[in-house]
């Protein structure tokens, strides 16, 4: 069988790894939330198509090369973000975790529908980096590669800012028992605004790379919750770490599984693992899940 | 206060029931269609409905039918089956309209042409072309194009003429795409050709990549898709960041758009498809068609702005040779026509099926679409093999 | 208001509406008539929803699914020939049937949990539906031939017989002890448990019944549309409107159902032909607002009058 060959499997992997870190940098931020106050925000993917449409938007309008729309993008979510929490995850974070869930639900929809007011339901793409990187025989989509490393970058600056920093250590002090931190004299309500906003540039830079490697419209983020759903569930909920482990899993498996069985199970393989883990762990396979 | 919300409620159901505006008009003819604006086939939606508009001003100019003003109703069905049922549904219930256009796209065709058969109501259908709509013995649908069985017939056996044996299809999971495939895999056999590569997918499929590298792996000589637009193009692209290489790249419906060219720049070069209609061919009113089209959406026709404008001029011609937009006189007098319009000829078998029309190849050259096939049609030669990547 | 007040107020109500929904055909035309038609589908998915989420506090985010399994199968023996009532009563059937393990499962699941769960359920339903090709024809779905759909009459008086059999069932778990026990998981479970509640088996009844309204529902659906797919059958948008409309009415209450369908399925009637995503977005600020500011429902501006306190919201009890 002809799929077995070496630099095929490499591909397959290449492939993988590539869409697995974008993944990562996508269910990192969201993993960092629920960390740091309990909050599931479904709007998540939203924030993502908020910085692919913002790299479109300055695409066609400035010609802007998304890798500099970027540095654009990403600050301005991250402010967005920042006060997206103040004026509303803030009243909803001490409520019950389902009062936060059916009130980011609410702020998906409205998102995604006048995402479709906006821009309609066509599907938009940034053409910027084509063709490939050729490495012997192996052939790297260069949007890929592109988006790929800056995602992985990206994440590991976070990780990096979350290990080493003064603040970085306060947010995983808040995340690891907020009352603790409070006494400890930690402004825990502004670390919740700040990680909001961290973890929406997060997903804004995941949806600036998003841009050039598929298309995408208004409604796209609902496959990716679901994804970022399945690989904070294998990752382990609030985990940060875990959450990269598992979106480059989630990268990988997809792609063999699109490559050895079709591209429509490989669509299917992050809600089938969603369900499968939930259903026979209910409590995750490792993480701070508890109901 | 409870009983309150309830009066409000009883008020608002009875308000309903005696708000049935029942108004029609004497000195119009309301012609509704349902066409996507929006969604994965929004382009070529908004061709067709164009397409058809410009017929409406035409037909108004020279005096309406049967001396009646046209009016049309159009809406968004959004490439959704399901919502162009319910808005034709709403076009018979609701505006009442006299005279059906069909939707764009097979899929949305199939649902909508039930809700056409169910009310008894004729419908010129110029944007489907999957044989399952008129497997169904249905009385109501009257197609315009070419079936999508026969769309590829002529590309492979330009394939076998040439000596290629491999052929990789791919197509999305729904009718027409289907009915694409099902044509080449009966084509291919009956030309013994092997197809050594064979994959359906979703509607919203953007990622092609393990598709292509299994491709690469079997090494096939052509790569048929069974496609629309924003797939043809996403598979291209692709294609070319994995270095795909293949003799023959051929696709449904996207290049025959002008969209195909305009957004994959030099890399539509070669690539091949079909096409229902190109304003060269030789066809009364085609050229004048082609120019007013052009100066009014700055672009080129496409097949699907003239398949809009075709239907346009058969109902036109049905109802005048029924004398009235009744129902059963246009649904006979749609059965009977042989006509040849700007779009082509019109003839539909027992079933409502196309017969009339045939087929027509085009390739990306120089940065035109030029039919290439069948060669008293062609304005070019056709250009083999395509040229690979790193040659480029 | 004294309680007795009330509720003859709400048997006379009924009746009056009931009454006026059927004389309907005979005055309206076909539009306003599928129109109606509509309303009773959101009144009866979201009394469904309001049996396990509102009574229970296990908010479902995928209840779509049995709708869709109701769907297909009820499609799928219409097709094979069998008569549309034989269709419609395995719709409801296959739904329950799958809910018995997946209740089992899933309800051991809490808040969020449960939340997410149901949300990946309802894409499996999808995938299953897309994938399954020999059976429901993938992507293609399953146009209905007209020759074999009963008339509109019927499904008309069908989805209102749905929407009443809902509703009253409603009213009647909320004045059992059935009921009593359901809220009192949704209160605390723990503490229900152990003063003597079979919880497990309270869940999983409501789960089930909550699941067979949808699986008949979406076989009347497939019979009223005459085409199905999978991304029609198992619409996540159906979700949102059962739980905005459950919300916004007011949750765990019988009428706050048929409150919210009404207000929701007017704005959406203003709205979907011309401007379907400004429907939605609706549906979402009514949502957020819900949410944020009341916390009961529409019903409890009513009900705070002469009541110490509205009726929880699900997901509230701690």
């Amino acid at each position: 069988m002809e799929l077995l060959e070496p630099e095929i499997l490499l591909q397959m992997l290449i492939n993988g790894l590539l869409a697995g870190a974008l993944y990562a940098l996508l269910a990192g931020g969201l993993n960092l939330i629920f960390g740091v106050m309990r909050v599931i925000n479904i709007a998540h993917a939203e924030f993502m198509l908020i910085g692919a449409f913002g790299a479109y938007v300055l695409f066609n309008v400035f010609g802007l090369h998304p890798l500099f729309s970027l540095l654009i993008i990403v600050p301005i979510i991250f402010v967005v973000g920042y006060y997206f929490q103040r004026v509303l995850i803030e009243r909803v974070v001490d409520r019950p975790m389902l009062t936060s869930l059916l009130a980011t639900y609410g702020v998906s929809i409205i998102l995604i529908n006048v995402g479709l007011l906006i821009f309609s339901s066509d599907f938009k793409s940034v053409p910027v980096l084509q063709g490939s990187f050729l490495i012997g025989d192996l052939a790297v989509s260069k949007p890929r590669a592109v988006a790929g490393l800056v995602s992985l970058v990206l994440s590991v600056g976070v990780y990096l800012f979350l290990d080493r920093t003064r603040l970085g250590k306060a947010v995983r002090a808040v995340s690891e028992h907020a009352q603790v931190a409070q006494i400890c004299g930690i402004d825990v309500r502004q670390i919740r605004m700040l990680t909001f906003g961290m973890a929406a540039a997060m997903a804004g830079a995941a949806g600036v790379m998003l841009s050039i490697i598929y298309s995408f419209w208004p409604g796209s983020g609902v496959d990716f919750i679901q994804k970022c759903f399945a690989i904070i569930i294998i990752g382990g909920m609030g985990n940060f770490v875990g959450a990269l482990y598992g979106g480059i899993l989630l990268g990988v498996v997809e792609s063999f599984v699109g490559g050895f069985i079709s591209t429509q199970w490989a669509e299917a393989v992050a809600y089938l693992l969603l369900v499968t883990v939930l259903l026979v762990r209910p409590t995750g396979l490792k993480g701070v899940a508890r109901a | 206060m409870k009983s309150r919300f309830s009066l409000s409620f009883l008020l608002s159901i009875l308000l309903f029931l005696f708000a049935s505006p029942a108004l029609t008009q004497n000195n119009e003819i309301h012609v509704g269609t349902s066409v996507a604006l929006t969604g994965k086939y929004a382009r070529t939606g908004q061709e067709q409905l164009q397409g058809f508009q410009m017929w409406v001003e035409e037909v108004n100019e020279r005096g309406g039918l049967l001396g009646k003003k046209v009016h049309l109703i159009h809406y968004d069905d959004e490439s959704k089956p399901e919502t162009g049922a319910k808005l034709y549904e709403k076009l018979i219930t609701d505006d009442k309209v006299q005279l059906l256009i069909g939707p764009y796209s097979s899929d949305v065709t199939l649902a909508a042409s039930t809700i056409a058969e169910k009310h008894n109501f004729p419908m010129v259908s110029s944007g489907a072309s999957s044989s399952e709509i008129w497997a169904r013995g249905y009385k109501n649908i009257f197609g315009l194009y070419t079936l999508a069985d026969l769309y590829m017939d002529q590309i492979i056996e330009l394939g076998k003429s040439k000596g290629l044996k491999k052929i990789a299809l791919v197509y999305e999971n729904t009718a027409f795409p289907r009915g694409v495939a099902e044509g080449v895999k009966r084509k291919a056999k009956e030309l013994g050709m092997q197809i050594v590569f064979e994959e359906e997918y979703g509607k919203a499929s953007t990622d092609f990549s393990s598709m292509i590298i299994k491709i690469k792996a079997k090494k096939a000589d052509m790569v048929i898709g069974g496609s629309y637009l924003p797939d043809s193009t996403g598979f291209m692209r692709q294609a070319k960041e994995a270095r795909l290489y293949a003799k023959i790249f051929a696709f449904a419906v996207g290049p025959g758009l002008p969209d195909f060219g305009h957004n994959l720049g030099l890399d539509a070069e070669g690539v091949m498809g079909n096409t229902q209609w190109e304003p060269t061919l030789k066809l009364p009113g085609a050229k004048e068609f082609a120019e007013k089209y052009k100066v009014r959406h700055g672009h080129e026709p496409g097949y699907h702005a003239g398949g809009g404008y075709g239907a346009g001029h058969v109902l036109e011609a049905a109802v005048k040779k029924a004398g009235s937009t009744d129902r059963d006189k246009v649904r006979a007098a749609l059965f009977a026509l042989d006509t040849v319009n700007a779009f082509g000829r019109f003839k539909v078998d027992a079933t409502g099926k196309q017969i009339g029309k045939p087929a027509y190849a085009v390739q990306w050259l120089g940065g035109e679409r030029h039919i290439v096939l069948p060669e008293e049609a062609a304005t070019a030669k056709v250009f083999y093999p395509f040229k690979d990547w790193n040659k480029r | 208001m004294p309680e007795n007040d009330q509720r003859s107020i709400s048997f006379w109500a009924g009746t009056v509406l009931v009454g006026l929904a059927l004389l309907a055909p005979f005055g309206v035309n076909e539009y306003y008539q599928s129109f109606l038609l509509q309303v009773f589908l959101v009144i009866a998915l979201a009394q469904a929803w309001n049996l396990i989420s509102g009574m229970t506090g296990y908010v479902s985010f995928g209840h779509a699914a049995f709708f869709g399994v109701g769907a297909y199968t009820g499609a799928l023996f219409l097709t094979w020939g069998y008569p549309w009532w034989i269709a419609i009563f395995n719709g409801a059937g296959i739904a329950a049937l799958i809910a018995v393990p997946l209740g089992f499962l899933t309800l051991r699941l809490r808040g969020p949990y449960f939340a997410i769960a149901m949300l990946g359920l309802n894409e499996v339903g999808r995938i299953v539906a897309t994938l399954w090709v020999s059976v429901t024809k993938g992507g293609t779905g399953l146009p209905l031939p007209p020759s074999l759909l009963p008339s509109l009459d019927i499904t008309y008086f069908m989805m209102l017989s749905l929407a009443l059999g809902a509703t009253l069932l409603i009213a009647w778990v909320h004045r059992s002890r059935f009921g009593l026990e359901l809220r009192a998981i949704r209160e605390d479970e723990e503490a229900a448990e152990m003063v003597g509640v079979n919880t497990t088996r309270n869940k999983v009844t409501a789960f089930v019944l909550s699941a067979l309204i949808p699986g008949a529902v979406g076989a009347v659906y497939a019979m009223y549309t005459s085409y199905i797919n999978p991304a029609s059958a198992f619409d996540p948008a159906r979700n949102i409107e059962m739980i905005v409309v459950v919300l916004f009415g007011g949750s765990g209450t019988v009428w706050g159902p048929i409150i919210g369908a009404a207000t929701v399925m007017f704005l959406r009637e203003m709205l979907w032909a011309q401007f379907p995503a400004a429907h939605l977005a609706a549906l979402g600020v009514l949502l957020l607002i819900v949410v944020l500011y009341l916390p009961g429902g529409l019903v409890s501006i009513v009900r705070e009058r002469h009541r110490e306190r509205p009726d929880a919201r699900p997901g509230e009890s701690p």
